[in-house]
């Protein structure tokens, strides 16, 4: 008898079907990989087993018993637990604090902490995941925090695991080590259901994969009966290029040469220790790295967010260490945000006046002061055209457009200005393949149009494909520098948990220049 | 789950009923729940608010009484608003307007021998300076250390408070026994509307004869097309509404985030300096302890109902300047006691804010409608 | 002149004028560790002594209006929880309104009720815990005329706030109710997903934080000034939440932050009768409050980091 089993569930958004009919079994002691594109409908049909979202219709069964999830506690209840994307972790808690959180021992209302610790304790025995009971959340790396919340999940007695997307903050080297944590709770009796849209994650570790696109269920195969190129093309319903031919570096003259930069994190931590590095005209430079090794700080730095502490950074020769972020707009800098919904666009505002924000002050926008609707509208028409942003018109708000859309006017404003740098910051986290693509495409043009571009990405796929160097950043510092073509994910991997021993001396390993890359 | 969410155009009627839909029917809704209270304490709400009516629309006079009160609330609406767009919540405009008033009646007197032509514009502007100078702390300490506009300003409005009855009862006061400032010069005061008709004129079209109205109304409606254009039309105005709606898209786009809040304050501080300014030079003439009587809060209500939109702000402002002039007939006739206005204050606040009651059938409409389109 | 201001009085002052800003402060501790801003106290404060004067003026029995402040401070504070819990409404906006609709129904139902505004009659009021009197000669006597003038001279109210500092302090930190008020204001979505009810949570953070905006109301009217009088709170609501973010959302802290608003009141109000050694009008003795908590905000808290997500309404799914 199936452990979880799902009849026929569907759930509709307002002009949106999440899932259309999905059905899905999980068996006792089996790992099924739920693979498919953003926006597929995994993450909903999870919620609505775990109670977050109901299905408006369709059946649920655990144990063969049908239920009625209408809340999380509900779904606990169940033995079902859920690793979330974001982590569900209270940061200035302690990782006992957070496990115990809901399900608190004690009598009366008070806590037993002695009790709870070693509750904490037995059960990362037991399974192997050691953790500091004591340990405040912020004071953990991601790797142990996703364990925090597995063991929240063993904690609530969960015999059926969901993981949602568990790889996208991991390294290579984590994501091996979170498959033998889900590999020995399958062996201690637990079913998970593994969400995910890496096709070479679900071959490594999935018993049986669950193929979803636009809300349905596709297909359903074992690893052994099909191959990633096949898998991809289920996915994403046609044929995909998986690496991306480009032509071999034009290198220009230096664009942005950086010289010992030093930033501090909020914190007043070192974020960026210390790092030298060029991009000329022409080239792709990525920063590989994990999430928290210092790049956002780099970035901030870099355009003008954030005050370098030391160091000197300059564009063109221009010296633009210490500019604000309109002046580093001015002289040539484009900045495609992180997070586009917070930094990269005013939600509220419409297309035209996203279009032109940071060109807002300039003409022929505005003169002295006072905007010219005329010019911006006219701009905006032709952005949408050129870019191809799928709207109505100039006058929709940005908040009503679908993700891709909106990645799409940020970039249309960003490379629409003709800069002479692109800072490109996780541009397609987040994004289905077709925007990926498109977003690839305009970065590679920027390319072959002489302008240097800064990629910082997590995603080594993304790194190794549109880049002509790959630099690693760990701890603040830039640790190794490699020609793309000589790199691979696992080496990459290596230096960016780091590997390699000694920290190496900024510049000593990495060329003053990218200037004999491609050569 | 995120999915994609596809642009369903909205059928044109629904938008403009969702943009004056909520403020009306808040209105109907708190009036109704006054009613209710009126009721309740014994009275008859329809003879209340008959007896308000005629108070605020009965005649000339009456009409006069009304545009007298909502003067100086569109100013006050307006500074409150223009905060709001910032993402400033300036609840303190009260202190701001004392100190525009102040400044105009210790000034008015001081400049007592210029000509009109001068002596009012300056004092206009002195007044909305003294305004934006008493938040430029708050602003100040906003931008450079976060600290909460809405407990600054309010302490600063308390600060305002003292300094206004300490000067009344103590350097500027007038002699006798009343503790207030001297009257202006007739140089210094904006004239009432009917003091522009000869009495023949006044007695052929008894229409003008609007009492107490004086023409600050019209520095308030221009006041009200300028904010309007400023926010439309000017890079201060898209700054400032970029750093409202999102800061850190606003702050990656090179705007300065501290330096709009340092500008969004003081000119929401300005505005109700000029409110202070306008009620001191064409109503008081003079100032006395607590002779802004909670204006400046009754503008947060204003900038509320009205969205914060400066022209629906004008209607706003009439709405209550219409509650506030009929409130004394409605006392005199009904016996129902004032206070019920700042009650029916609070719940168009509190309905106008709440918009999940109000505006849940509009949405239910709305929602057929788009799964309609499919 | 010194020994005339730096007396057990003073200290004692400071205690009393501390009381109904700690109690509201903690109140607000509470509301915002769930992560509800309650700009409402000053309203709810004024709801509470007006119910509490009118429940003592109707009965003679100043405990039944001590009863009766904290449930009027439940029940308004129940709006707010219904604005900003289940309608999602800005809060601090939600709040504003609640002070204004204070204000008017106080106003209002003092004329209905007592047919004029301003002040009512006086009331019988709470006295004093203890009654000792002098003991000792000396320096002994000394000693005991500070510890009994500034420790044991006070109503019940004001013990009562210090004890509920303390057990607030504890239960924060020691509790279920603690952890999960800890964890709402940081991370709801986490309470919700371990199968809590964030609703519920932050409803009982608020209607707690109304019983104590209520009780600092009957501090205000039922143990210190013995009448109610319109807009008496004179924005004690919005000192109190600077005393709250003074004391870093913690409810010693909330007390210990009031102390020091309380006792540079006290000593303002001491100083009072030293104006012609001190030559200034007494309206600048009266800011002194509004003023120390500007300067208070603007040097120490201005890097004071609050709950993560206090004052954002929770979405659930």
């Amino acid at each position: 008898m199936p452990v979880l089993e799902l009849r026929e569930v569907t759930k509709v958004f307002p002009g949106v079907i999440a899932n259309d009919k999905v059905s899905l079994v999980l068996e006792e002691r089996e790992i099924v990989a739920l693979l498919g594109e953003n926006g597929a409908g995994k993450s909903t049909l999870m919620n609505i087993v775990y109670g977050l979202l109901s299905a408006d219709q369709g059946e649920i069964l655990v144990d063969g018993q049908p239920v009625k999830i209408r809340s999380s506690r509900q779904a606990i209840d169940l033995g079902i637990g859920m690793v979330h994307q974001h982590f569900m972790l209270v940061e200035p808690l302690t990782v006992t604090e957070n496990i115990v959180l809901g399900r608190e021992p004690g009598r009366l209302g008070i806590i037993d902490m002695k009790a709870a610790r070693e509750r904490v304790a037995e059960i990362s025995e037991r399974y192997g995941l050691r953790v500091d009971p004591d340990a405040k959340i912020s004071e953990l790396e991601v790797g142990l925090q996703q364990r925090v919340e597995i063991l929240k999940a063993l904690y609530q007695g969960a015999r059926v695991l969901i993981l949602d997307e568990p790889t996208a903050v991991l390294t290579p080297q984590e994501v091996r080590e979170l498959f033998a944590v889900v590999r020995s709770l399958v062996d201690e009796g637990l079913s998970v259901v593994f969400i995910t849209h890496k096709l070479e994650e679900v071959m490594a570790v999935a018993d049986r994969i669950v193929v979803m696109r636009d809300g349905s269920v596709v297909g359903e195969v074992r690893p052994s009966e099909t191959d990633e190129i096949g898998l991809a093309r289920l996915m994403v319903g046609r044929d995909v290029v998986l690496r991306i031919d480009k032509e071999p570096s034009q290198c220009g003259d230096v664009v942005l040469e950086i010289r010992d930069l030093a930033v501090k994190s909020d914190q007043e931590l070192d974020a960026v220790a210390g790092v030298s590095f060029t991009v000329c005209g022409g080239e792709i430079v990525a920063i590989a790295g994990v999430s928290g090794n210092g790049q956002t700080e780099l970035v901030e730095a870099l355009v003008g967010l954030r005050s370098p502490q030391s160091g000197s950074i300059s564009l063109k020769g221009t010296d633009i260490t210490h500019a604000s972020a309109r002046s580093s707009i001015e002289v040539g800098v484009s900045h495609i945000p992180e997070d586009r919904h917070r930094r990269g666009l005013v939600l509220p505002f419409n297309l035209a006046e996203n279009l032109v924000l940071g060109d807002h002050r300039l003409k022929p926008y505005a003169t002295r002061g006072v905007m010219h609707p005329r010019e911006i509208t006219a701009m905006a028409k032709k952005r949408i055209e050129d870019y191809d942003i799928r709207t109505p018109s100039e006058k929709v708000l940005a908040s009503s457009l679908s993700g891709g859309n909106q990645q799409k006017v940020v970039v249309a404003r960003e490379i629409g200005r003709n800069p002479e740098l692109l800072v490109a910051a996780q541009p397609t986290r987040g994004l289905d393949v077709g925007a990926i693509e498109f977003v690839h495409r305009q970065i590679l043009g920027e390319r072959s149009a002489g302008k240097a571009v800064l990629l910082i990405s997590l995603e080594l796929e993304e790194v190794l494909s549109l880049a002509d160097r790959v630099l690693v950043m760990y701890e603040g510092r830039i640790v190794k520098e490699f020609v793309a073509e000589e790199a691979d994910a696992e080496t990459l991997g290596y230096y960016m948990t780091g590997g390699g021993g000694t920290k190496l001396d900024d510049g000593a390993d990495v060329s003053p220049t990218g200037s004999e890359v491609g050569a | 789950m995120s999915g994609s969410r596809d642009v369903v155009p909205a059928r044109a009627w629904m938008s403009v009923v969702q943009k004056v839909g909520t403020p009306i029917m808040s209105t109907v809704l708190a009036i109704g729940v006054g009613s209710l209270i009126i009721w309740i304490s014994g009275y008859d709400p329809v003879e209340a608010f008959a007896a308000l009516f005629k108070g605020a629309f009965g005649g000339p006079r009456q009409i006069g009484e009304t545009i007298l009160r909502s003067t100086p609330l569109i100013l006050a609406g307006l500074a409150v608003g223009y905060g709001f767009r910032a993402g400033l919540f300036n609840i303190g405009a009260e202190g701001q307007l004392m100190m525009g008033g102040l400044l105009a009646a210790w000034l008015g007197v001081e400049l007592a021998g210029l000509t009109p032509l001068i002596t009012i514009p300056t004092l206009l502007l002195v007044g909305a300076l003294a305004g934006a100078a008493w938040a430029f702390v708050p602003a100040i300490l906003k931008a450079r250390i976060g600290a909460h506009e809405v407990i600054t300003t309010m302490m600063f409005s308390h600060i305002a408070r003292y300094v206004v009855s300490w000067l009344t009862a103590g350097p500027l006061k007038a002699p006798g026994q009343i503790p207030q400032t001297v009257n202006l010069s007739a140089n210094a005061q904006i004239p009432r509307i009917q003091s522009l008709f000869s009495a023949t004129t006044l007695e052929a079209l008894p229409f003008f004869g609007l009492g107490r109205a004086h023409l600050g109304v019209f520095i308030a409606i221009i006041a009200a097309v300028g904010v309007w254009l400023v926010l439309r039309y000017t890079t201060l105005g898209y700054e400032n509404r970029a750093v409202g709606l999102s800061p850190w898209a606003a702050e990656t786009a090179g705007i300065s985030v501290q330096w709009t809040t340092v500008k969004a304050l003081c000119i929401s501080g300005a505005l109700a300096g000029l409110a202070g300014a306008v009620e001191v030079m064409g109503l008081h003439h003079r100032i006395f302890d607590q002779f802004s009587a909670g204006v400046g809060f009754t503008g947060i209500a204003v900038a509320l109902l009205a969205k914060n939109h400066p022209i629906g702000i004008i209607a706003a402002a009439l709405l209550f300047g219409a509650l506030s002039a009929g409130s004394g007939t409605m006392q005199l006739e009904a016996g129902v006691s004032q206070k019920i206005i700042l009650i029916i204050q609070a719940l168009v606040i509190f309905f106008v804010a709440a918009e999940g009651i109000v505006n849940w059938f509009i949405r239910k409409r709305q929602k057929e409608a788009t799964s309609g389109a499919e | 002149m010194l020994s005339d201001v730096i007396t057990p009085d003073l200290f004692a002052a400071a205690l009393r004028i501390a009381t109904p800003l700690a109690l509201a402060a903690i109140g607000g501790t509470i509301c915002e560790r769930s992560g509800i801003v309650n700009i409402a106290l000053e309203g709810i404060m004024l709801i509470g002594a007006f119910f509490g004067t009118a429940t003592v003026l109707a009965t003679g029995s100043p405990w039944l209006g001590v009863i009766v402040a904290v449930l009027a401070g439940v029940a308004i504070s129940a709006v707010h929880a219904v604005a900003s819990v289940n309608l999602r409404t800005d809060q601090v906006v939600s709040g504003t309104a609640i002070n204004l609709l204070a204000l008017g129904l106080t106003g209002f139902l003092m004329e209905l009720w007592y047919g004029h505004p301003g002040t009512t009659q006086p009331i019988p009021t709470l006295q004093p815990v203890f009654r000792i009197g002098a003991m000792g000669e000396g320096f002994l006597g000394e000693v005991w005329r500070w510890i009994n003038g500034v420790f044991l001279s006070h109503t019940p109210i004001v013990y009562l706030a210090i004890i509920i500092a303390i057990g607030a302090q504890w239960a924060l930190y020691h509790t279920r109710w603690g952890l999960r008020l800890r964890a709402l204001g940081e991370h709801p979505r986490a309470v919700d997903t371990a199968g809590v009810s964030v609703a519920r949570g932050r409803w009982v953070a608020v209607l707690m934080s109304g019983a104590l905006g209520g009780l600092a109301g009957a501090n205000l009217s039922i143990e210190q000034v013995g009448v109610f009088q319109e807009g008496f709170t004179n924005g004690r609501g919005y000192i109190a939440l600077a005393a709250n973010i003074f004391g870093r959302w913690t409810p010693i802290g909330s007390y210990l932050a009031s102390l020091l608003f309380g006792f540079a009141d006290a000593l303002q109000i001491k100083l009072q009768p030293f104006r012609d050694v001190i030559d200034l009008p007494p309206e600048f003795f009266l800011m002194v409050p509004y003023v120390v908590t500007v300067v208070v905000l603007a040097g120490v808290i201005g890097r004071a980091v609050g709950p993560a997500q206090v004052g954002v309404p929770y979405e659930k799914g």
